[in-house]
C-alpha cells in the first residue's frame, strides 16, 4: 500500500483546501485499479461467478452500506435495503454495459436509486418530515482497515465539493445525501425551482471536471 | 436542445418524481449527445459515495451470499429502461406534455412487449391493435382540460389516473408494481360508490403497462386488483391501490 504522504495530512473537513490542483497520483492509480477489478468481477459475476460476487462484495459492501446509510439514517433500515440491493447487483448483472460507464457507478446507481425509494416510500405513508441535512463532513464515518486509495478518493471528493458555490453544493448534497426532490431543496433553500435544477447541472459538471471524470463515449 | 433537459442534474441525483424519470427516460432515447453527458453525470454522482464510506455489520456479508445463492440471475435481454418504484401518494396536476411522454414511453414499452408474445400467433393484429390504443391515448392526453390523479400504493408500485372530463375518458398508467405470474394480471376496475365495473385487464405477468379508461362520468374512483390473466367480473382478491376520481 502506498502512501499518499502529502494528501494524507490535509485536514479532513469540508473547507477548501487551496493546494495544487493535481493530487498526487500515489493512491490514484490504486484506486483505478480498484474500479477495474471491480469491472471485472462484476462482467464475472453476470456469468453467475458466486466467487466472483463474494470478492465483489468485499470490494464494494461498505461503498453500498455507507451511502444507503447515509440517505437513510437509520442503521437496520440501511442494512435491509443495502441487502436488497446487493442481491439486485447479483441478479440484474447481466445489464450491466461496461462500454457506459463503470461497476462501482453501476453498483451506487442502483443503491443511491433504493435509498431514494424507501425516503419516498416513507414519505408517503407517514407524515412528511423534513430531515435536518448535515454536510458531508458532519457525518461519522466508522474506522475501517486504511486505505489510501480510499482515503485519497474521499479527500478528493471533499475537496472538489469544498470548489462548487454553496447553492450548487446545497443543492447536490440535500439531492444525493438527504434524498430530496429538487422541489424539495427548492423549497428548503428558498431558491426558485430553474435556479435549482440549473445548480444541480452546472455543479456536478464542475464536480466532474474537478474530479476528472472522463466520458466512456466521449467524442469531442 | 429541448426544456426537459434542464432535469439533467435533477435526474441524475434522484431528485425528479415518476413523471419526470420517464419523460426524461424518453427525452435519452431520442438524444445521443444527451446519454453522453448523463453517462459523465452519473459516473460523477457516484464519486459521492466515496465520502460515504461505512463497515456493513459482518452479517450482512452471509445473509446476502446466502440470498444470492438462491436468486436466479436475469437473463441478458435488453428491455427498456424504466425503474423505480418509490410509493408515491399526491394529487398533483402537471403539464400534459410532460404526462403525456411519461404515459407514451410505458405504452411504447408495452407495445413492443406485446409484438413479442404475441409474434407467434397474431403478430400484425396485436400491433395494430396496440396501435390504436397508443393512438387513443394519445388523443386523449392531447386534451387541455387532463386531470393527474396519483394513489398511494400498498404493494410497491405506483397507479396514475389521467382523465380528460370533456372526452368522458382517462389513461390508467401502473408504474413499477411488482410482476405477477403469467398465468395472472392487474386488472382495472371503475368504481361507482361501492360497485365495481370491469375496466380492462393488463398485460398478463407485467407490473408495468397502461390502459384507456372511457365512461367515467358517475365513477367516484379507479381501483387495481391480481386476477387470472383472463380477467374477473368481480374482483376476486383485495384492492390493491384506489385512486378517486372526485
Amino acid at each position: 500500500m502506498t502512501d499518499p504522504s502529502g494528501a494524507r495530512r490535509r485536514p479532513d473537513h469540508l473547507t477548501p483546501v487551496p493546494s495544487p490542483r493535481p493530487e498526487p497520483n500515489a493512491g490514484r492509480a490504486e484506486a483505478d485499479a480498484g474500479r477495474a477489478e471491480a469491472d471485472g468481477l462484476l462482467r464475472a459475476v453476470a456469468l453467475g461467478d458466486e466467487a466472483a460476487f463474494g470478492r465483489l462484495y468485499d470490494l464494494v459492501a461498505a461503498r453500498v452500506y455507507g451511502l444507503v446509510r447515509r440517505v437513510l439514517r437509520d442503521p437496520a433500515q440501511a442494512e435491509e435495503v443495502a441487502q436488497e440491493v446487493l442481491v439486485e447487483v447479483w441478479r440484474t448483472a447481466t445489464r450491466f454495459d461496461p462500454a457506459r460507464g463503470s461497476a462501482t457507478s453501476w453498483i451506487c446507481t442502483i443503491a443511491h436509486r433504493r435509498a431514494v425509494d424507501r425516503v419516498r416510500a416513507e414519505q408517503a405513508s407517514a407524515e412528511r418530515q423534513v430531515r435536518v441535512a448535515t454536510s458531508p463532513a458532519e457525518t461519522p464515518h466508522d474506522e475501517v482497515p486504511d486505505q489510501a486509495a480510499r482515503r485519497l478518493e474521499q479527500q478528493q471528493v471533499r475537496r472538489c465539493l469544498g470548489d462548487l458555490t454553496e447553492l450548487q453544493r446545497e443543492a447536490i448534497t440535500l439531492a444525493y445525501y438527504a434524498g430530496h426532490t429538487y422541489r424539495e431543496v427548492a423549497e428548503l433553500l428558498g431558491a426558485a425551482l430553474p435556479t435549482v435544477k440549473t445548480r444541480m447541472r452546472d455543479g456536478l459538471i464542475r464536480l466532474r471536471d474537478c474530479l476528472g471524470v472522463l466520458g466512456v463515449e466521449v467524442t469531442r | 436542445m429541448s426544456d426537459i433537459h434542464t432535469l439533467v442534474g435533477a435526474y441524475v441525483l434522484d431528485a425528479v418524481d415518476d413523471l419526470e424519470r420517464a419523460a426524461f427516460d424518453r427525452h435519452l432515447a431520442d438524444c445521443p449527445s444527451c446519454a453522453t453527458e448523463v453517462g459523465e453525470l452519473l459516473e460523477t454522482a457516484a464519486r459521492l459515495a466515496d465520502g460515504a464510506w461505512s463497515v456493513p455489520p459482518p452479517r450482512l456479508r452471509a445473509e446476502v451470499l446466502a440470498q444470492v445463492s438462491r436468486t436466479r440471475q436475469e437473463r441478458p435481454a435488453p428491455r427498456p429502461g424504466r425503474d423505480g418504484r418509490s410509493t408515491v401518494s399526491r394529487w398533483r396536476t402537471v403539464t400534459a406534455a410532460a404526462v403525456a411522454a411519461a404515459v407514451l414511453t410505458v405504452a411504447a414499452g408495452v407495445t413492443s412487449y406485446l409484438v413479442q408474445q404475441q409474434r407467434v400467433r397474431d403478430e400484425r393484429a396485436a400491433t395494430v391493435a396496440a396501435r390504436a390504443e397508443l393512438d387513443r391515448m394519445q388523443e386523449i392526453l392531447d386534451e387541455p382540460d387532463l386531470v393527474v390523479r396519483r394513489g398511494g400504493l400498498s404493494f410497491g408500485g405506483r397507479l396514475t389516473v389521467l382523465t380528460s372530463p370533456a372526452r368522458d375518458a382517462g389513461v390508467a398508467l401502473l408504474a413499477g408494481a411488482p410482476p405477477v405470474p403469467p398465468d395472472r394480471a392487474y386488472q382495472l376496475w371503475l368504481m361507482a360508490g361501492t360497485t365495481p365495473r370491469p375496466a380492462g385487464v393488463l398485460t398478463a405477468g407485467a407490473g408495468d403497462d397502461s390502459a384507456v379508461l372511457a365512461g367515467l362520468s358517475g365513477m367516484s374512483a379507479v381501483a387495481v386488483t391480481v386476477e387470472p390473466a383472463s380477467g374477473s367480473a368481480q374482483p376476486t382478491t383485495d384492492v390493491l391501490a384506489s385512486v378517486p376520481l372526485t
